[in-house]
């Protein structure tokens, strides 16, 4: 390890943000050319913060950045390339409503200003013969499938010269054989000499890609390992400085009759394709039916079409044998539906207070019938919110948007509890929040369904799905591959469904 | 130490905490009002500097000019409430689609076939309820019209309104001189009959003109749907987040569509007020309507899109104009003045991230 | 008949040009993700500017210099307001409307004392066509250049890496950024280089049309470029088209009542108002008919905010 070179090295980083907001403290980070390097952390940890400061987007507040050896001083994305940096983050920075094409040309007319689109496909077609993965070079990108456009995301990079490659999560938007095809190319790319920096929060692909892997944690660095030194054990103790407890448990229980069901339902999605094909299923009281699948197969079209927001172009859905499919969401709502969705840019209005944000969807419970506002109800049922979910607020009347994610999160699931709904369906409930607010949704989630609520999780955390869920159901493009009670998945055929893999008949 | 100085040490820790905590509470409260507070006066001042800088540089004295403005600008009460009443009506008639996240700067078409409606029907029914309805309805009518072709020819509303304002301008022009001129009066129009007059009340503050007590009811009535019913809510959360509007179950269009129609009867109101109970006939070049609903844009800004805040805003604004008036009589300043001057506050007030960021770098120096 | 058409035709080429200029500097705005509403101030400003310059040196062609000269202030106005300061577009251009009026109607009076017109100042020379005997086409010089302008910029948008770029600001910022592209740069040379041709618009509107300002001298031109800009779906060579329809019903509602007055021997000012407002209704009927089929910018409007 003495003799070899330094691809990257960074010294004292400091990033303190404008509103106060410390997201790295006197971070050192060292890579090696040729290898391999994990950067790991949980949401929040400063990781990518770290790597947009190397890729020249952020500005350290402190610290030295040395590329090869070079002393570096970034003003922007463009320093960074030019200095043979690569970055593909988790939203790719393609334009959308160009092609494959006019993309690679923009990117690479920025380090030879006089290439025509006729060298740029010479070289891309070179590139795409070396590694092995091809992308249709015709294609507007907005019709590409995630994974072929992050090939396309790769591919830009590394016709810029790329000699250090940085991927902020990369697999967070493909399915299992993707992610296979993926470490391929990433192997390929170390034997060319290639220098790698994984960014992830997932223990197994750490011990499954990276050479060595750096650990952050709440903006500081804790280690700098050799992954086949360590086991995932010891970094999920490293992440977060504490046994974690992997499994929660779960009492179990008879579920009862079912409350909820879903006949046939089609879906189309906001660019008039359908998005839920034929989807049939039934919620049970005291039950959690977790609905596993990568983003984009269409749970969002299905949990708004449940929830009344999105319009239904076929099928049936009954709340105790009640036909609602015509209903509005206020409706469903007051009817004892609940939909908490996956993202807080939707539940929440940033801008208003909690006893706001608690109306939202409690505005059937504080109108009169000349259409006022109770706001001392709405009080009152905010106060009960920020009791029971334990929410920390600096005031009931402050603005949502200085609470912490994890918070927000509280203060969006726990005004649908106080409604006392029957139904639950809840969409990514623990995204982006730290491991204590993460354990809290869950042991409430499941104190629900222990009080017989009939409860839907969708989520793309595997093992959020495995330790809550009583019956898992696995959707992929639209449709339902298998349904069935926890202990008939393994993690591997879980991953095969959610890839689309179709199971033969003879098991 | 002795145990009373220690006791004395610990009372007064706990005290400064608490005290501390106190104010830390109502430092986040109050900081968004504090905030607003300060991107005003910040804006205002901006805007009264460049002023004060123009008028230097065209050969007045800045001293003298805001003497005379403030003096004479603020001095009658009476005059002063009635001439902000417009500008009430059109800065809310800007505002509240604005708080739904729409933009109307048809307030100025809007308040013309308010005031026209109204002249009409209180010429011919001598009623002045039946005309300040018919400004209502007609300004509303507007208002709704473009929320309409908002919604389904997607047109967009700064265009839609822009053509209607000088559609409306134009065809009022033809209506006043071709057909309701006043045969005995040249360049005016027919007149409200004296029947139909809305008075004065007397206060302890002098006589106020019940046009400005309508349109403070209005303002009120505004106030109370905005904040206090389910309308209000719609819109503000369909401005706010029109993503969270629909994850609520609301239809986006409902917010469009009772947005116009409230700010299209505000400035239909207002016109209606104007002739009414001010100035009872419209010129046939129509001078008399002219400006207040693009001036009224900047007073929505200024009083933070606020209806109670609009008061002040139109209130302040209206004794600058007043003044303005004054200023040329007495320093030979133009009075076109305030026009401008308005045009700058309202481009500050388009900036609040600058003050934000200003803000942020002052926190950031004293963190060094 | 034929008379007609070549007048109309000569009115037209008149009434298309500040529409095609400002439409087409309008759409690179837009199109690198800028919206400027404040045409109508900024053909007010320079249209004033231009006049003063021409009175006081009686040289039309600095009068046009300065117009430039009074857009591309502008354009560096709301250019800074809106890319470095993420202020809201829409009411930094509405506030900046009002300014533009206002201080062009205070310098009116300090200048000349006039409420309502400045006194007539040079034109630009126009090039007159004959067609047939006793018919001429009157076209102003800054006619054809707008024409120019409009399919040079078209073939700089479509056709090199550099207008690729400035799409690219206006489609999607970010990804822009990523590829190297300095997008607060970009849209800020956009803005000043659109409200460049606009000041060349406003110029015009006193040195090639009417030779004086007046109060009323855009009436809402600046608007009607912005439909132009929706219409030809944010094509420089369709902003031509679409000049050309929108100059039409202008120029209509200028002639038509003067030549039915000429026909049936009398006289009408009330009703000529009544022809004033067909270039506002025309432009809306249009407006509503295309809208559908447009595609907008899918980042019009949206400050970029960086961290």
């Amino acid at each position: 390890m003495g003799n070899r070179e330094i691809a990257i090295e960074m010294k004292g980083i400091h990033k303190i943000y404008p509103d106060g907001v410390i997201a790295l403290r006197d971070v050192d980070f060292v890579v090696y050319k040729g290898e391999i390097h994990g950067l790991l952390g949980e949401n929040g940890a400063g990781k990518t913060t770290l790597m947009r400061i190397l890729y020249g987007e952020i500005k350290p507040t402190r610290g030295i950045i040395k590329i090869f050896g070079k002393k570096v001083k970034f003003h922007g994305p463009w320093d960074a390339i030019r200095h043979g940096i690569g970055m593909v983050y988790q939203q790719f920075t393609l334009v959308p409503t160009f092609t494959v094409e006019e993309n690679l040309y923009l990117s690479y007319v920025s380090i030879e200003p006089k290439a025509t689109v006729k060298d740029v496909r010479e070289k891309a077609m070179k590139l795409m013969d070396e590694l092995g993965f091809k992308v249709p070079l015709n294609a507007v990108v907005e019709t590409l499938p995630v994974g072929i456009q992050q090939r396309v995301e790769i591919i830009k990079t590394l016709l810029r010269n790329a000699r250090v490659l940085i991927l902020d999560e990369p697999t967070s938007v493909l399915t299992p054989i993707e992610t296979k095809e993926l470490f391929n190319a990433l192997r390929k790319l170390k034997e060319a000499g290639i220098t790698i920096i994984f960014i992830t929060h997932k223990l197994r692909e750490v011990k499954e890609i990276t050479d060595r892997v750096t650990v952050l944690r709440r903006g500081r660095r804790v280690g700098t390992v050799a992954t086949d030194e360590v086991t995932q054990k010891d970094l999920a103790r490293m992440m977060v400085e504490r046994e974690v407890v992997f499994k929660i448990v779960r009492k179990p229980k008879e579920p009862g009759q079912p409350v909820f069901v879903v006949k046939d339902l089609w879906v189309r999605d906001d660019r008039g394709l359908m998005a839920v094909k034929g989807v049939s299923f039934e919620l049970r009281k005291g039950e959690i039916l977790g609905l596993a699948g990568v983003q984009g197969n269409g749970q969002r079209e299905l949990a708004e079409a449940l929830a009344g927001i999105r319009f239904i172009d076929k099928g049936e859905i009954y709340l105790y044998g009640e036909d609602i499919t015509r209903l509005t969401a206020s409706k469903r709502y007051s009817l004892g539906l609940a939909y908490v969705p996956d993202s807080r840019r939707i539940g929440l209005v940033y801008d208003m207070n909690i006893v706001e944000n608690t109306v939202l969807t409690n505005m059937y419970r504080v109108i009169t019938r000349t259409r006022r506002i109770k706001w001392g109800l709405a009080s009152k049922y905010a106060k009960e919110v920020i009791d029971k979910l334990e929410v920390i607020a600096p005031g009931i009347t402050s603005p949502i948007k200085y609470l912490s994610g994890g918070n927000q999160q509280k203060v969006m699931v726990g005004r649908e509890i106080i409604r006392e709904p029957t139904v639950f369906i809840v969409a990514e409930p623990t995204q982006g929040l730290d491991v204590g607010a993460t354990e809290f949704i869950r042991k409430t989630l499941l104190s629900l369904r222990d009080q017989d609520k009939a409860i839907l999780l969708i989520s793309t955390d595997l093992d959020e799905i495995m330790q809550l869920s009583d019956r898992i159901a696995v959707i992929f493009e639209g449709k339902i591959m298998a349904m069935g009670k926890p202990e008939e998945f393994t993690l591997e055929r879980l991953g095969l469904l959610m890839g689309g893999v179709i199971e033969s008949q003879e098991d | 130490m002795s145990p009373r100085k220690i006791k004395y040490r610990l009372a007064l820790v706990t005290m400064k905490t608490r005290i501390a905590f106190v104010i830390e509470k109502i430092r986040i409260k109050y900081i968004d009002y504090l905030t607003a507070a300060l991107e005003i006066i910040l804006s205002a001042t901006v805007g009264f500097l460049i002023a004060a800088i123009l008028l230097y540089f065209m050969g007045y004295n800045p001293y003298e000019v805001f003497g005379v403005l403030f003096r004479y600008g603020y001095g009658n009460i009476s005059y002063l409430l009635s001439k902000s009443v417009p500008y009430i009506m059109t800065a809310m008639a800007f505002s509240i689609p604005l708080i739904a996240g729409v933009f109307n700067i048809g307030g100025e078409s809007q308040l013309y076939v308010g005031a026209f409606t109204a002249l009409l029907v209180s010429y011919y029914t001598a009623n002045p309820v039946l005309g300040l309805l018919a400004g209502i309805i007609a300004g509303g009518g507007l208002g709704l019209f473009i929320s309409i072709l908002r919604l389904y020819r997607n047109i967009n509303e700064v265009i839609a309104a822009i053509m209607i304002n000088w559609t409306m301008y134009f065809l009022l022009v033809y209506l006043l001189t071709g057909i309701f001129h006043d045969p005995k009066i040249s360049h005016q129009s027919i007149q409200v009959p004296e029947s139909a007059w809305l008075g004065e009340l007397l206060s302890p503050w002098g006589r106020i003109k019940i046009s400005f007590i309508l349109a403070v009811i209005g303002a009120i009535v505004m106030y109370y749907i905005l904040y206090y019913t389910n309308l209000g809510y719609l819109l503000r959360v369909s401005g706010l987040s029109p993503l969270s509007a629909r994850y609520a179950g609301y239809n986006p269009n409902k917010a469009v569509l009772c947005s116009m129609l409230l700010g299209g009867a505000m400035a239909g109101l207002g016109g209606a007020l104007l002739i009414i109970g001010d100035v009872h006939s419209i010129d046939t070049t129509m001078s008399t309507l002219y400006g207040f609903g693009f001036t009224g844009i900047g007073i929505g800004l200024l009083g933070r899109n606020h209806p109670i805040g609009i008061i002040f805003a139109a209130i302040f604004f209206s004794g600058l104009l007043i003044g303005g008036q004054w200023v040329e009589l007495k320093t030979g300043a133009p009075p076109q003045l305030t026009d401008t001057i308005i045009g700058i506050i309202v481009i500050a007030l388009a900036i609040p991230y600058a003050y934000r960021m200003l803000i942020s770098i002052v926190r950031r120096w004293r963190m060094k | 008949m034929i008379e007609d058409i070549i007048n109309m035709m000569t009115n037209t080429f008149t009434t298309m040009t500040p529409l095609v200029l400002a439409g087409v500097g309008e759409i690179i705005t837009e199109r690198s993700g800028v919206v400027n509403i404040g045409l109508e101030g900024i053909f007010i400003l320079s249209s004033f500017a231009a006049a003063v310059v021409t009175f006081y040196t009686g040289n039309p062609y600095l009068g046009l210099l300065v117009g430039i000269l009074v857009g591309a202030l502008s354009g560096v106005l709301h250019g800074f307001v809106s890319v470095y300061l993420r202020g809201d577009q829409i009411i930094a251009g509405v506030g900046y409307n009002s300014l533009a009026y206002g201080l062009s109607l205070m310098m009116l009076i300090a200048l000349w004392q006039d409420y309502g017109k400045s006194p007539k100042v040079e034109k630009i020379p126009s090039i007159s066509i004959q067609v047939t005997e006793g018919s001429i086409i009157i076209i102003s010089p800054i006619t054809i250049l707008a024409i120019f302008i409009a399919i040079g910029v078209w073939w700089w948008l479509f056709k090199t890496s550099s207008g690729l770029k400035l799409r690219a600001c206006g489609e999607d910022p970010r990804a822009a950024e990523a590829m190297g592209v300095n997008v607060f740069r970009t849209r800020f040379y956009a803005t000043v280089l659109g409200t460049i041709l606009t000041g060349i618009g406003g110029a015009y509107l006193v040195v090639g049309w009417t030779g004086r300002f007046t109060k009323f001298i855009s009436a809402g031109r600046g608007f009607i470029a912005l439909a132009n800009v929706a219409f030809s779906n944010w094509n420089p060579l369709m902003a031509i088209v679409g000049g050309f329809v929108f100059g039409f019903f202008d120029a209509l509602s200028i002639y038509l009542p003067i030549k039915l007055q000429i026909e049936s021997g009398e006289i009408f000012t009330a009703e000529s108002n009544l022809f004033s407002t067909i270039p506002y209704v025309a432009t809306l009927v249009i407006v509503a008919i295309i809208m559908k089929k447009i595609k907008t910018p899918r980042a019009l409007g949206k400050p970029y905010i960086k961290e």
